[in-house]
């Protein structure tokens, strides 16, 4: 039985994924934000598939100290249970936010979680995905075309924009799949990033101010079931060839951004090193 | 530049290390919450590469603060600025609050305010200019019911950096009053700020413009920052309608804004 891990499992599109695979016949360890929503997450599971096979893991995944707890109990979980292997890591954990807040260390909330966390979590499960020859997918979202990184205030300090941290963190979901695949391809990995479209779930509603909960909730509206995105995660892990692509909508590649190149990428693995106080190199051999 | 930033790990006051990071300034850092001050420590280090010395302290106890102070002097630590961020508030009533928290918030916003300032300008940097900051409250502006003790502890804040201002000023020591409405820092102050509805919004800073601004302004030698024009406004009503009708006003808004959100928060 394959074993793939889903970050922010509890609900929207982790959830959905979740449940999807677990009925192709995944062993599905979620991730979730509490343990509350982490034992809610599991009853909707069984309730849809009785033959689910599924356990869960709870913490604050933008907070490192939290991330490191989590990662070092997935470890000895998949040491213990899993022979070691991890088929597929399913970096979807994200937010928003309407205003500039900082995580513990003093770095931007939407960049912490959206993009850190996923970097840090990947790291520390490495060995686990290259033993497995592995996958690794992030949720992004169309919205990361027409921005750039602004490498000089990366956590948008001056003049926070919402929206601006937002778009720029699914930037670096994207730059962050495409540094994989540079480094880690020979040694058997593949990383993908998706595009679920504009999707039914709550993530403008959560930790958000009046206008951002006003504004999504009209526009989530349009949006369709999270069962659609969840057949792209289906489909890249299902795939028993690892398909070719880097971005992904509706099971079909996509362009993204110009600025998806070489030297952003290289340039953001190692920011994000340094911000992570780690090092790849460290844990892998490039082959 | 040597600053010292007291509650350094919470919200505000990791926004204004990170302001003051990023300018290259050497940190001096403390809370009563260690393992917050060493995860700032390390994520300044990292972002910024400046020099970032984190120890954990009890303000509110004189031992606490000496042990502080000894390891300062040992290593010939000086200050050229102070930011006294610490600080606290309970929600609730005068009467519905336990007597011990009631009086914690005076131990701390005034007491070990006045005691780490006092420690701190005794060690300035001989022969520089020194500035100091301490964050008040738009709430020091009014007798505030519900919010009395808190307010009135601010007030005495910016009350004491007016006059230890004038006092100082031929010693080349500069202190600012901050005094923000909301600031969202944490979920809980978020939820406060949406309990209070219109106002709660209006009167809301942004915590990246406020850390910026502050330092800006306390290396310019102003005596007071109130961010934002509304809450400017706010003040300038303050000042001219009378003090007893202020307080009845502010009894009606908060009574409801604040069972609302007492019912937000028993709800999470």
């Amino acid at each position: 039985m394959k074993t793939v891990i889903i970050t922010g499992a509890t609900s929207g599109i982790g959830l959905e994924t979740a449940l999807k695979l677990t009925l192709k016949g995944y062993f599905v360890i979620g991730v979730g934000h509490s343990r509350e929503n982490c034992d809610m997450a599991i009853e909707q599971i069984m309730r849809r598939n009785p033959e689910a096979k599924t356990v869960f893991f709870s913490g604050e995944l933008m907070q490192q100290r939290e991330l490191k707890r989590v990662a070092f109990e997935l470890e000895r979980y998949l040491a213990e249970n899993c022979n070691g292997e991890l088929y597929a890591l399913i970096n979807n954990v994200g937010g928003v936010r309407s205003w500039y807040q900082t995580t513990q260390e003093g770095y931007e909330q939407q960049f912490a979680l959206n993009h850190l966390a996923s970097f840090m979590l990947t790291y520390r499960l490495f060995p686990y995905i290259e033993k497995a020859l592995g996958r690794v997918i992030m949720t992004g979202s169309n919205s990361h075309k027409g921005i750039k990184i602004q490498w000089k205030d990366v956590m948008l300090k001056k003049g926070y924009n919402p929206l601006t941290a937002y778009k720029q963190s699914k930037l670096c979901n994207i730059l962050f799949a495409k540094a994989l695949n540079d480094r880690y391809r020979r040694n058997g990995i593949a990383a993908y990033t998706v595009d679920p479209g504009l999707v039914k779930t709550n993530i403008g509603n959560k930790q958000t101010g009046k206008l951002v909960n006003v504004i999504w909730s009209l526009r989530k509206k349009q949006g369709v079931s999270p069962e659609i995105p969840a057949e792209t995660y289906v489909f890249l892990c299902e795939s028993r060839d690892a398909p070719k692509g880097l971005y992904y909508y509706l099971c079909r590649e996509q362009k993204y951004s110009k600025e998806v190149t070489n030297e952003n990428a290289d340039r953001l693995f190692e920011l994000s090193e340094k911000l992570c106080g780690i090092k790849y190199s460290d844990l892998v051999t490039e082959l | 530049m040597n600053v010292m930033i007291t509650g350094a790990s919470g919200g505000l006051g990791r926004a204004l290390a990170a302001e003051c990071a990023g300018r290259g300034y050497n940190l001096f850092l403390t809370d009563i919450n260690e393992q917050g001050l060493r995860c700032l420590q390390s994520g300044l280090e990292r972002q910024y590469g400046v020099c970032v010395t984190a120890r954990k302290c009890d303000l509110t106890d004189d031992e606490s603060v000496d042990e502080m102070l000894s390891v300062i002097d040992r290593n010939g630590i000086e200050f050229d600025m102070l930011l006294n961020i610490a600080g606290m508030d309970f929600e609730g009533g005068f009467l519905d609050r336990e007597r011990e928290s009631v009086v914690k918030i005076v131990s701390l916003n005034v007491e070990a305010t006045l005691r780490i300032t006092h420690a701190i300008l005794k060690r300035r940097r001989a022969g520089r200019e020194f500035s100091l900051v301490f964050v008040s409250s738009l709430a020091s502006l009014y007798p505030m019911p519900l919010k009395a003790t808190y307010a009135a502890s601010k007030r005495f804040l910016s009350d004491f950096a007016l006059a230890i201002g004038q006092e100082l000023k031929s010693q080349n020591v500069k202190v600012l009053t901050l005094c923000p409405g909301g600031l969202p820092t944490t979920q809980e102050a978020i939820s406060g700020i949406a309990a209070q509805g219109f106002w709660g919004e209006m009167t809301t800073n942004k915590l990246e413009t406020v850390a910026s601004r502050t330092i800006e302004r306390a290396l310019k030698g102003k005596r007071m920052y109130i961010p934002g024009t509304v809450n400017r406004t706010l003040s300038l009503c303050g000042k001219l309608l009378p003090r007893s009708f202020i307080a009845a006003i502010i009894y009606k808004r908060w009574i409801g804004a604040q069972s609302k959100w007492l019912s937000l928060e028993s709800k999470t």
